[in-house]
């Protein structure tokens, strides 16, 4: 009977009274058919089904259902052509659209930017580890930013990156040339992406510092006594112990970066300048509500689907490696 | 086990059906006639709209006493996003409140046409244009938008020039601004692109003092030629102002909505073209500059043949949802929104120029006075025409321009081509 098993990949440890109450469990419920009246066997083999029935109907009414209806809705027209079956037009005019391709080109610099985003929490959190002075300070002035929403985030940058703003006063103190942060095409995703990292890397230090928290000091010691510089020992002692925790951030932040940027990007440039910033999530907004044109904005909601599937599944398979090396 | 399970079965369904029931009971009040109308708006929550709504629900109360009407006010971000939903679903207000030009236009197909219901108001309101798709009219207008080119008569003066006497022509315009600047520091335009507006205000500011009046009315009416020498100047222009510097610093990265309008407000900039109605216009900028130093000067002619006019439209207006159940009553709150009482209650709190012609505005200051005087023989906006789509293509190669990164005949090829497709 599948219910109650333990599943292979928990720790043995942390899975000990519920495995033994499974184990327990298991001869009742395999005695039971065997001894019990006429009535009771159909009982017990419907009440699986019974009881997982509500996750399946809450996921298949408010989860698969709307998701079909999403696809489905990206196959009618907008506009004059409203209700009407229009086949492959939405996507053919989606991947003709250079906003669009723009946006999925965007999605990939931040896939190209990730390793950047992970190694940052994990560097300072290496620092703080490592007791650098004010590393108890340093501890809860990186976490301050996670508590703010992308809005003031987005309201507070808007003012530091104004052209005439602080940065480029600093900038021009030390004699360089004013930026355009938020105005020049080239520069503008870095600046909001920076922003985004700079306001979520709080959560990926903790989780980088709990992840110290399990490592083996003995080890960086021995490698210290070796005479080990600390290059050296970040290299071939955190890293390797830390790689679970690794994994974990890099899906996280992945996530964060491909699913919460909108509000920054609201607030911070619009999708401008010259559309350089348009992400498929405020592509997708931007068709429904600003264009009126919501079968083009399902149809884009679709292919973001599929990317997100692709991309989630393949983060799955990490997990699932880091798990079972465990 | 069964047992149980059928009592709580007893105990929910009860429960279930009393909560269908408790839902459908307010539709079907409306659905009677009397009972409830439903307004959307993003309007209604201000505070200097509130004796406007007073006064129009007097109004409509009057004529409907049984008939309770609803405000819901929502936020403006969101304001098509949720009417959007709505539209789809085909259910929501019975009324609701439309920016004039493109939002309209994409979502008549959503509206009851007004011609009929509305006849009696025709003469007395002004702006119908903006509400109008396909030669029906769709909603009354209630504001009067449009883009006056206003200066700062004070910068004027600090620079040796006569404020009461601005330029008329592009090159004279072109030594004013030089003047100013070398004497205040102040720049020519306040200009802010960074959603892409600054083009359009540019457009429709500027693209007067341009084309000639036969191509101005061209274009209005749906013929435009992209590729004609005046369309193309105007955008030259676009381009030369910053190149010549006549801008601000960052105007791709400067919010029209408020940085630009901040500008002028702070004396940095002596030219801005802004709006007549709502925000960045006349009432704004006397509180910050002195009401008697708000000018507003007709677009300086920058092409011989050109007759400069006002530049405006249907500011706001509302319409009546298609799928409302009384065409009628819904209409007739549309009316009582746009009374004249009503009207002028919103003209003096808001300080919105009223779309009711028959309002007396000469106690609002020179720069009020001065757009009133000019309605008659105004125009409708130059990029009020264009749509939503072409607006936002424009507003992405306007950026493109002012970078470098596009030219102006490749991006008239490319506005000329949205145009068409839509």
């Amino acid at each position: 009977m599948p219910i109650g098993t333990p599943p292979t990949s928990v720790r043995p440890a942390a899975a000990g009274p519920a495995g033994e109450t499974a184990r327990a469990a298991a001869p009742r419920t395999v005695r039971g058919p065997r001894r019990g009246n006429l009535r009771f066997p159909r009982a017990e083999r419907l009440a699986p089904y019974v009881l997982v029935a509500p996750a399946v109907l809450v996921i298949a009414g408010l989860r698969l259902y709307p998701l079909a209806l999403g696809v489905n809705f990206s196959f009618t027209g907008d506009g004059d052509r409203n209700g009407q079956n229009v086949g492959w037009d939405n996507y053919r005019t989606l991947f003709g659209d250079p906003l669009f391709a723009e946006a999925m080109r965007n999605t990939g610099l931040l896939v190209l930017l990730l390793p950047v985003a992970v190694a940052i929490p994990g560097l300072l959190a290496t620092f703080i580890y490592l007791r650098v002075p004010g590393h108890r300070l340093y501890r809860s002035v990186y976490f301050f930013p996670a508590v703010l929403s992308p809005v003031i985030i987005g309201a507070i940058f808007n003012l530091l990156l104004a052209y005439d703003g602080p940065a480029n006063a600093l900038l021009g103190a030390v004699g360089l040339g004013p930026v355009d942060w938020l105005g020049d095409p080239d520069v503008a995703i870095y600046a909001v992406v920076g922003v985004h990292v700079w306001a979520t890397f709080g959560m990926a230090l903790v989780v980088f510092l709990a992840g110290f928290a399990t490592l083996d000091t003995s080890l960086i010691d021995a490698a210290r006594v070796d005479g080990a510089s600390l290059p050296l020992v970040i290299r071939h002692v955190i890293v390797p112990g830390l790689a679970r925790t690794i994994q974990f951030v890099v899906v996280t932040t992945m996530i964060g970066m491909l699913t919460s940027m909108f509000g920054l990007l609201y607030v911070m440039t619009g999708g401008g300048p010259e559309g350089s910033t348009y992400l498929p999530e405020y592509y997708i907004w931007f068709q429904q509500g600003q264009m009126s044109r919501p079968a083009l904005a399902s149809a884009a909601s679709t292919v973001l689907f599929v990317v997100m599937l692709a991309v989630g599944l393949a983060q799955l398979a990490i997990l699932r490696r880091s798990g079972r090396e465990d | 086990m069964k047992r149980r399970a059928l009592w709580s079965t007893a105990l929910i369904a009860p429960l279930a059906l009393y909560g269908c029931g408790s839902a459908a009971a307010p539709d079907s009040g409306s659905e009677g006639g009397d009972g409830t109308l439903v307004v959307w708006d993003w309007k209604s929550g201000d505070a200097t709209a509130a004796s406007y709504i007073e006064a129009a629900k007097a109004d409509f109360a009057e004529r409907h006493p049984d008939v309770e009407v609803e405000f819901v006010a929502q936020p403006f971000d969101q304001y098509y996003n949720l009417l959007g939903t709505a539209i789809q679903s085909g259910e929501g207000p019975d009324v609701m409140l439309f920016n004039g030009g493109g939002q309209l236009r994409d979502r008549a197909d959503a509206l009851l046409p007004l011609d009929d219901l509305l006849a009696e108001d025709m003469d007395r309101l002004a702006g119908w244009e903006a509400f109008t798709a396909d030669g029906q009219v769709y909603a009354a207008p209630v504001t009067l938008q449009g883009h006056p080119l206003y200066y700062n008569k004070a910068l004027y003066e600090e620079a040796g020039l006569d404020p009461e006497a601005p330029a008329a022509t592009w090159e004279e315009f072109l030594a004013d601004c030089a003047a100013i600047t070398e004497a205040t520091g102040a720049d020519c335009f306040a200009m802010g692109n960074k959603e892409g507006y600054g083009i359009q205000f540019f457009l429709s500011g500027i693209g007067p003092g341009v084309l000639s009046p036969e191509e101005y009315d061209a274009w209005i009416a749906g013929d435009r030629d992209w590729t004609s020498p005046g369309v193309r100047r105007v955008f030259e222009l676009w381009v030369e102002a910053e190149q010549a510097g006549l801008n601000n610093d960052g105007v791709n990265s400067t919010a029209m909505f408020n940085d630009e309008f901040a500008l002028f407000d702070a004396g940095e900039a002596a030219h801005v073209v802004g709006l007549m109605s709502d925000v960045g216009h006349w009432k704004e900028f006397g509180e910050f500059i002195g009401a008697e130093n708000v000018g507003v000067m007709p677009a300086p002619v920058a092409a011989a043949g050109a007759a400069p006019a006002l530049p405006y439209d249907g500011g706001i207006g509302y319409g009546v949802a298609e799928w409302t159940a009384d065409p009628e009553l819904a209409a007739d709150l549309v009316r009582s929104l746009t009374s004249t009482a009503a009207l002028e209650a919103f003209y003096a709190d808001a300080g919105a120029i009223a779309a009711d012609t028959t309002i007396d505005a000469s106690g609002a200051g020179p720069a009020a006075a001065a757009i009133v005087a000019q309605i008659p023989t105004g125009k409708p906006a130059l990029h009020v025409a264009l749509s939503a789509e072409t607006l936002e293509l424009m507003g992405r190669l306007s950026q493109e321009l002012l970078s470098g990164s596009t030219t102006v005949d490749e991006a008239l090829g490319e506005l000329a081509a949205s145009d068409q497709a839509s």
